[in-house]
C-alpha cells in the first residue's frame, strides 16, 4: 500500500528556465580521471 | 593498457548501453547508464548530448538545456548540442509555454503539501495538456488520482507515463499498486455478484503484462453499429433520391414532352385538314353564289327584254293608232332598254324615237320652263328630265341648264352641279355654257362659306 505522504516527498520541484545558470555551475563535472588524480596526489 | 584508455573505453561502454536503452524508450535506465559514462569521462560529449536528449524526452527541458550548454562549453564546434540549443532558441514561444507548465507543476507540489489535492489535480490536468511529455506531472497526477481513489483515471495517466518512460520505477510502482487494488476488489465476496456480472457484461477486462486493460464490451460496438446502420439508411435514401431526381425524372419529363409534342403535331395536322375542308367548302359556296347571281341577272335581263318588247309594241300600236299624244308615247319609249332589243326591234325603236321625241321634247321643254318660271320646281324637274333623257343637247344646252337651275332652286345642289357641268362640257363657248359656269362658281362659293361657318 502506497504511503501518499512519503510518495509526495519523492517529488522534487523541477528546474525552471531561470535556474539554468545556477544548475550549470552546480553540475558536478568531476570524472574518474579527476578522482584518480586526486588519489595519486594524496598518496604523494 | 593505459588507465586513461580503460576509462574512455568504460565510458563508451556505458554510452552504448544508454543508447540501447534510449532506443527502447527506457529513459530511466538510459539516464543511469549515461550518467555512469560521464562519470568515467566528463568529456564524452556524445554521451552528454544523448543524456540531454533523454531528459528532453521525459519533458525535463531545463535539465536537457543544462547538459547541452555544458556540452557546448566542452566542445564549442562540431557539436550536435549547438543544433539542439539553436532549435530551442528558435521556438522561444514553445519554451515559454514549457516553463509555465513547469512553474505550475512546482505550484502543484505546494498545493499537495497544503492538502489542496483538488486544486493540484485541476492544474496538473492543464500541465499535461500544455506539456504532454512532462513525465513528472503525469506521475504526480496519477498519485493524486490514486490518493482520491479515482483508479480508472489513474490507470489512463499511468499508461501515458509508461509510454514516455517504460521502466520508470515510480510509474511501475504505481501501476503495481493499482493492479493490487483491483485484485483486492476482484477477490471481495460475491455480495456484489449481480453488479459484477452486469459490469462484466458491459466491460471486458484482460491483463497485458502488469496492466489490467478494461474496455467496453459489445454495447458500444452495438451502438456504433446501430448508428452506422442508421447513417447507411439515410445515405441510401439520399442517393436514391438523387438518382430519381437526376436520372429518372429527366427521362420521365422527356417522355412527357415527346407525348405532348406528338399530340400538338396531331392537332396541328387535324387543324390543317379542317382548314383545307373549310376552304374547299367556301370555294364551292362562292361558286354557287356566283352561279346564282348569274342566273338572277339572266332572269332580270330576260324580264327587261320582255318588258322592252312589250313597251315597244305598245308604243308602236299607239303611234299607229294616232289617238295618243307624243308625250305619252315618249314615256313608253323612255322605259325601253334599247340594248335588250334585237336588230329589228332596235330599228323600229329608232324609227319611233325619231318621229316622237322632237315633238315630245318641245312640249315637255315648254311645260318644264313654264313650271320653272313659276317656281314649280318638281314639275319642272320631271318634264325637263324627260327632255334631257330624250335629247341631252336640246336647245343647245338650254334644257340641261334649266334642269340644273331647277334642281338648284329646289335645294339639290349636287344634281344641279352635275347638270351644269355637263352644259359646260357640251357647250363651253355658248351662252348657256357661260351661265352654267357662273352658277357653278356661285355654288362653290356658297359651299365654302357653309364650311367656314
Amino acid at each position: 500500500m502506497l504511503n501518499y505522504e512519503e510518495e509526495l516527498k519523492k517529488f522534487k520541484p523541477s528546474l525552471e528556465v531561470e535556474d539554468i545558470e545556477d544548475a550549470v555551475y552546480q553540475e558536478d563535472l568531476s570524472d574518474m580521471s579527476d578522482l584518480l588524480k586526486q588519489v595519486m596526489d594524496q598518496k604523494r | 593498457m593505459d588507465y586513461t584508455k580503460k576509462i574512455i573505453r568504460q565510458s563508451n561502454y556505458w554510452y552504448n548501453d544508454g543508447l540501447k536503452k534510449a532506443r527502447i524508450r527506457d529513459m530511466s535506465g538510459a539516464i543511469v547508464s549515461l550518467r555512469r559514462s560521464l562519470q568515467y569521462n566528463k568529456g564524452n560529449v556524445t554521451a552528454r548530448n544523448l543524456l540531454g536528449l533523454v531528459y528532453y524526452g521525459r519533458g525535463e527541458v531545463v535539465e536537457a538545456l543544462v547538459e547541452w550548454i555544458i556540452s557546448k562549453n566542452l566542445r564549442p564546434k562540431n557539436n550536435l548540442a549547438n543544433a539542439y540549443l539553436q532549435n530551442i532558441q528558435h521556438s522561444a514561444r514553445g519554451l515559454e509555454v514549457i516553463n509555465q507548465s513547469i512553474k505550475r507543476y512546482n505550484q502543484c507540489l505546494v498545493y499537495c503539501q497544503q492538502n489542496g489535492e483538488d486544486m493540484a489535480i485541476i492544474q496538473l490536468k492543464k500541465v499535461t495538456v500544455s506539456h504532454p511529455t512532462f513525465l513528472k506531472a503525469h506521475q504526480l497526477l496519477a498519485l493524486l488520482y490514486l490518493h482520491t481513489k479515482q483508479y480508472a483515471k489513474a490507470q489512463q495517466v499511468l499508461t501515458k507515463a509508461r509510454k514516455l518512460d517504460t521502466t520508470n520505477e515510480i510509474t511501475l510502482r504505481y501501476m503495481h499498486e493499482l493492479t493490487q487494488i483491483r485484485g483486492k476488489k476482484a477477490k471481495k465476496p460475491e455480495n456484489k455478484g449481480t453488479k459484477k456480472k452486469k459490469r462484466k457484461k458491459e466491460t471486458i477486462e484482460y491483463s497485458l503484462g502488469n496492466e489490467t486493460i478494461i474496455q467496453p464490451a459489445h454495447r458500444m460496438v452495438k451502438e456504433i453499429a446501430g448508428r452506422f446502420t442508421l447513417m447507411n439508411i439515410v445515405l441510401g435514401m439520399a442517393i436514391g433520391a438523387a438518382i430519381v431526381w437526376f436520372l429518372i425524372m429527366p427521362a420521365v419529363d422527356e417522355s412527357k414532352s415527346d407525348k405532348r409534342n406528338r399530340e400538338v403535331l396531331e392537332y396541328s395536322e387535324r387543324i390543317n385538314g379542317l382548314e383545307a375542308q373549310l376552304s374547299a367548302v367556301t370555294r364551292t359556296l362562292d361558286s354557287y353564289r356566283a352561279d346564282s347571281a348569274d342566273s338572277e341577272e339572266a332572269v332580270q335581263t330576260a324580264a327587261a327584254t320582255a318588258e322592252s318588247y312589250e313597251a315597244l309594241m305598245t308604243a308602236s300600236e299607239q303611234y299607229s293608232s294616232g289617238s295618243y299624244t307624243e308625250d305619252s308615247i315618249a314615256d313608253l319609249l323612255l322605259n325601253i332598254n334599247r340594248g335588250a332589243l334585237g336588230e329589228n326591234g332596235q330599228e323600229r325603236y329608232d324609227d319611233l324615237t325619231e318621229s316622237v321625241y322632237p315633238v315630245a321634247c318641245s312640249s315637255n321643254y315648254e311645260s318644264g320652263t313654264a313650271s320653272y318660271n313659276v317656281a314649280n320646281y318638281d314639275t319642272a324637274i320631271e318634264a325637263l328630265s324627260k327632255v334631257v333623257r330624250m335629247d341631252e343637247s336640246y336647245d343647245d344646252g338650254g334644257a340641261l341648264l334649266t334642269l340644273g337651275l331647277a334642281c338648284l332652286d329646289n335645294g339639290d345642289p349636287e344634281s344641279a352641279t352635275n347638270y351644269l357641268k355637263r352644259v359646260n362640257e357640251l357647250f363651253p363657248d355658248g351662252e348657256y355654257g357661260e351661265e352654267a359656269r357662273t352658277k357653278l362658281d356661285e355654288i362653290a362659293a356658297a359651299a365654302s362659306q357653309n364650311t367656314e361657318e
